[in-house]
């Protein structure tokens, strides 16, 4: 049993977690979940001795106990599953699972035989079908996170923390990680599981606790909930409607596309977009939908199709800047690597993509720039302390209006919006989805790209499925329904 | 609140504090310790020797603020005054050879920056590539000989004040550019995340070849000046100027990762090295020691920065 009495931890200018007291109780699935900034990370790194500065004091089974580094924290039967992993690429699952742990012989030399034996062991009681010889970089994201697993096993870990580990695994993969999850449960390890993904938590944890602006809210039974109350108490209020209301005015044609293909991403699409409509890009990981969105924006060239904007023949972009100039736009998925400069000020990340506007000639003038960023700041209550502060620092969902603000200040009439709700709290979708509504009703038109099908039904005026890189089927937002649509995206069902 | 309270914080804030406050010390300790240290012609002389690598720190600075490198600035300088000096051979009037010489660094940072763009090899690779065949043309063709003498009208732009007016002018020029212009907001871009930026429609292979290009013009006028200083041309000219080049722009408190600095700082850099040399000079320490201080003086700069950082996340 872990007890956490009383933790709190604070950063200058923030109170991370405030008098924290909760339980958790051995052989259990606990979950942890909380909006952005609630404190979730704060306790994990906590837990696996990152931050061993912390007020209060945690006991295991009575014991107090404070880990000062993560090989402390591991000694002590605790081992955490970052959400980015951390296994070495160049290595081999065996060399992986016993990194710094390696059994030697005499002399010092290692003992490859035992480490394969035993790396064997560990992953066929995962039921995992791989070869200790293999290098980590050869195996997909969800069998690397298996890895750490392992290693977590080898250490004899009584406690396992996984932090967001669903965040880059297909659907088919979150179910095999339940699986595992319960083998381990059912081998009597305690398991930590911090996600905002409400039916994650549904479908894997005994025990919910809920964590809100630093502050312990409530730990419950799974039983003895429901989603809707777990949410409101991560929001602080009942979100009866989790998308805004939406009516749709279908203009004049602002995009279309004919027969795009690049090879070995996307075949054949087609499709039309108008003035005022959201196109939704429903699909699994790998079918296409991002690779089709770079080429459209011009960061990838077409293999062969047309394009045409406002009903005239424009050919494919060459390059971004070519899209941004004829007024197409893109959100990129890897919003810290295509969205942002981290350690760049959010004032010059905002004005970027319209430096030639504030700009007289070669010159730049400070005070326009400021009057544009201030504009932006306050029409999407971006909460900061100043233009000057790093946009390192924001939460997530302040970071994504940062970047979806330097894209409306090109004024473009064609967004392409990829995963623009990813790593944002509840509240912070509500608000995009509303700057979706609000650019849809100014004329624009946006295509979509998500792939947590609630919100493609909720926020689209009609729904491209893609599979396997084609276009497989079309849904109104009438006759859409998450079922249907899921048949399609995973073949179930013929277009 | 005290309205003295954000002037105060804004000063601490500076990037270029912790190497103002070497500076401060460095000047301190050596006018205490070195008779004659504090002259105004001590210091008249130190403008001077600090005006060639200065204006190659400068270039230098643009390129490392994109999250480049370029380890050729030396042999490019080198280049540019041992081929232009063909020409002062050949007996061509000055207003032809300095011309020539401005153009060959440019050429030559030119396809420093042809290459880091068209090829998918980093920056510190090519430019490696790049000293070593810019080197080896120049002892090709010079076959190691010196030019000497040179006419005397080579000499004013290495004599007096005309060194560090050449230098205040490209500082003054590039503060200005890096801070307030649209070409140098996209260079703390490009070097902040360069895939961002090519999102966000800057122009980042052009933008990139023209710090290189920036970076090997600078590097010929301050070729241009170390001749004037001298006297003479050697093919060995700038040899291991790219390392103390990076090291002021380091120790100006420029992120070695590109996306944040200062041309001024850079300055204040290339200052501080200047002072400690002529201070040890002058205090007749062994010049082997001047090695080692400005190796810990890079140390020391990197882990305030680090600190720095850290304190403001």
């Amino acid at each position: 049993m872990i007890s956490i009495e009383n933790v709190s931890q604070s950063f200058p200018g923030v109170q991370a977690l405030d008098q924290v007291s909760f339980t958790i109780r051995d052989g259990e699935v606990h979950g942890l979940v909380g909006e952005n900034g609630a404190g979730k990370s704060t306790l994990i790194k906590i837990l696996s001795g990152i931050y061993p500065d912390y007020a209060g004091t945690i006991r295991f089974d009575g014991e107090v106990r404070r880990f000062g580094a993560v090989h402390e924290a591991q000694a002590g039967g605790v081992a955490t599953i970052f959400q980015e992993l951390t296994v070495i690429r160049e290595l081999s699952v065996a060399e992986n699972i016993f990194l710094g742990r390696e059994p030697v012989r005499a002399g010092g030399r290692l003992d490859w035989n035992a480490m394969w034996a035993k790396s064997r062991a560990v992953l066929s009681f995962l039921d995992a079908p791989l070869d200790p010889r293999a290098p980590v970089r050869t195996l997909s994201v969800a069998n690397q996170q298996l890895v750490e697993i392992c290693k977590a096993l080898v250490l004899n870990s009584r406690v396992i923390i996984m932090d967001e580990p669903t965040s880059s695994l297909t659907e088919h993969e979150v179910r095999q990680l339940f699986t595992q999850i319960r083998r381990l449960k059912e081998r009597g390890i305690t398991i930590l599981y911090v996600s905002h993904k409400i039916e994650e938590i549904f479908a894997i944890c005994d025990s919910v606790t809920v964590f809100r602006d630093g502050r312990h809210i409530a730990t419950v039974d799974r039983q003895a909930t429901s989603p809707d109350q777990v949410i409101s108490m991560m929001v602080g209020r009942s979100l009866s409607m989790l998308f805004p209301p939406r009516t749709s005015r279908r203009g004049e044609l602002l995009l279309s596309v004919r027969g795009a293909s690049r090879a070995g991403e996307f075949q054949d699409v087609s499709f039309e977009l108008h003035e005022g409509e959201i196109i939704g890009f429903a699909g699994l990981i790998g079918a296409g939908r991002t690779e089709l969105a770079r080429a459209l924006f011009g960061a990838t060239p077409l293999t062969s199709g047309e394009v045409g904007l406002q009903g005239r023949p424009s050919g494919a972009f060459r390059h971004p800047s070519q899209a941004l100039a004829n007024g197409v736009a893109y959100l990129s998925e890897d919003r810290k690597r295509e969205g942002l400069m981290l350690e760049l000020s959010i004032r010059e990340n905002m004005s970027l993509a319209v430096l030639r506007r504030i700009s007289r000639y070669l010159f730049l003038r400070p005070r326009r720039e400021r009057e544009l960023v201030d504009s932006y700041i306050n029409r999407f209550k971006i909460r900061l302390t100043s233009v000057d502060q790093l946009v390192e620092s924001l939460s997530g969902g302040n970071q994504q209006k940062v970047v979806i603000s330097k894209l409306l200040m090109t004024e473009a009439r064609v967004f392409i919006f990829d995963e623009p709700t990813r790593g944002v709290d509840v509240g912070a979708k509500y608000e995009i989805y509303k700057i979706m509504n609000d650019l849809t009703a100014e004329g624009r038109g946006i295509l979509f790209i998500s792939s947590e099908l609630p919100e493609v039904l909720g926020v689209s005026d009609r729904i491209l499925c893609m599979r396997e890189g084609r276009l497989v089927r079309e849904f109104s937002r009438e006759e859409a329904d998450p079922e249907g649509v899921m048949r399609v995206l995973t073949g179930g069902e013929a277009a | 609140m005290n309205a003295a309270r954000p002037a105060l914080k804004r000063v601490l804030g500076l990037r270029e504090l912790p190497i103002l406050v070497y500076l401060a010390i460095m000047i301190a300790v050596f006018s205490i310790a070195v008779g004659g240290f504090f002259s105004f012609k001590n210091f008249e002389n130190i403008s001077r020797q600090i005006a060639t690598v200065g204006i190659v720190s400068v270039g230098m600075t643009l390129i490392i603020l994109t999250g480049g490198i370029d380890l050729s600035v030396g042999a490019i300088l080198s280049f540019a005054i041992n081929i232009g000096g063909l020409g002062i051979v050949a007996g061509w009037p000055m207003w032809v050879a300095y011309p020539f010489m401005l153009l060959l660094g440019l050429v030559l940072g030119w396809l420093n920056g042809f290459l880091i763009t068209r090829i998918a090899v980093p920056a510190l690779i090519i430019t490696l590539g790049t000293m070593n065949i810019y080197r080896g043309v120049i002892m090709v063709i010079t076959r190691g000989r010196y030019i000497t003498p040179i006419p005397k009208a080579y000499e004013a732009i290495g004599s007096g004040y005309v060194p560090f007016i050449l230098l205040a002018l490209v500082l003054a020029l590039f503060i200005y550019i890096s801070l307030r212009t649209r070409f140098g907001r996209n260079l703390f871009a490009i070097g902040g995340g360069e895939q961002s930026a090519v999102y966000s429609g800057v122009p980042v292979r052009r933008y990139k070849m023209i710090v290189y290009t920036i970076s090997g013009l600078l590097s010929a006028l301050a070729g241009m000046i170390l001749v004037g200083k001298s006297g003479f041309i050697q093919p060995q000219a700038g040899l291991g100027y790219e390392m103390s080049a990076i090291a002021a722009v380091v120790i100006g408190g420029t992120s070695i990762f590109g996306g944040s600095g200062s041309v001024l700082g850079t300055f204040l850099g290339s200052v501080l090295m200047g002072l400690i040399l002529a201070g040890l000079t002058m205090l007749a320490v062994n010049p082997y020691w001047q090695g080692l201080i400005t190796g810990v003086l890079i140390i020391l700069a990197i882990a305030l920065d680090t600190v720095r950082q850290l304190r403001r996340k």
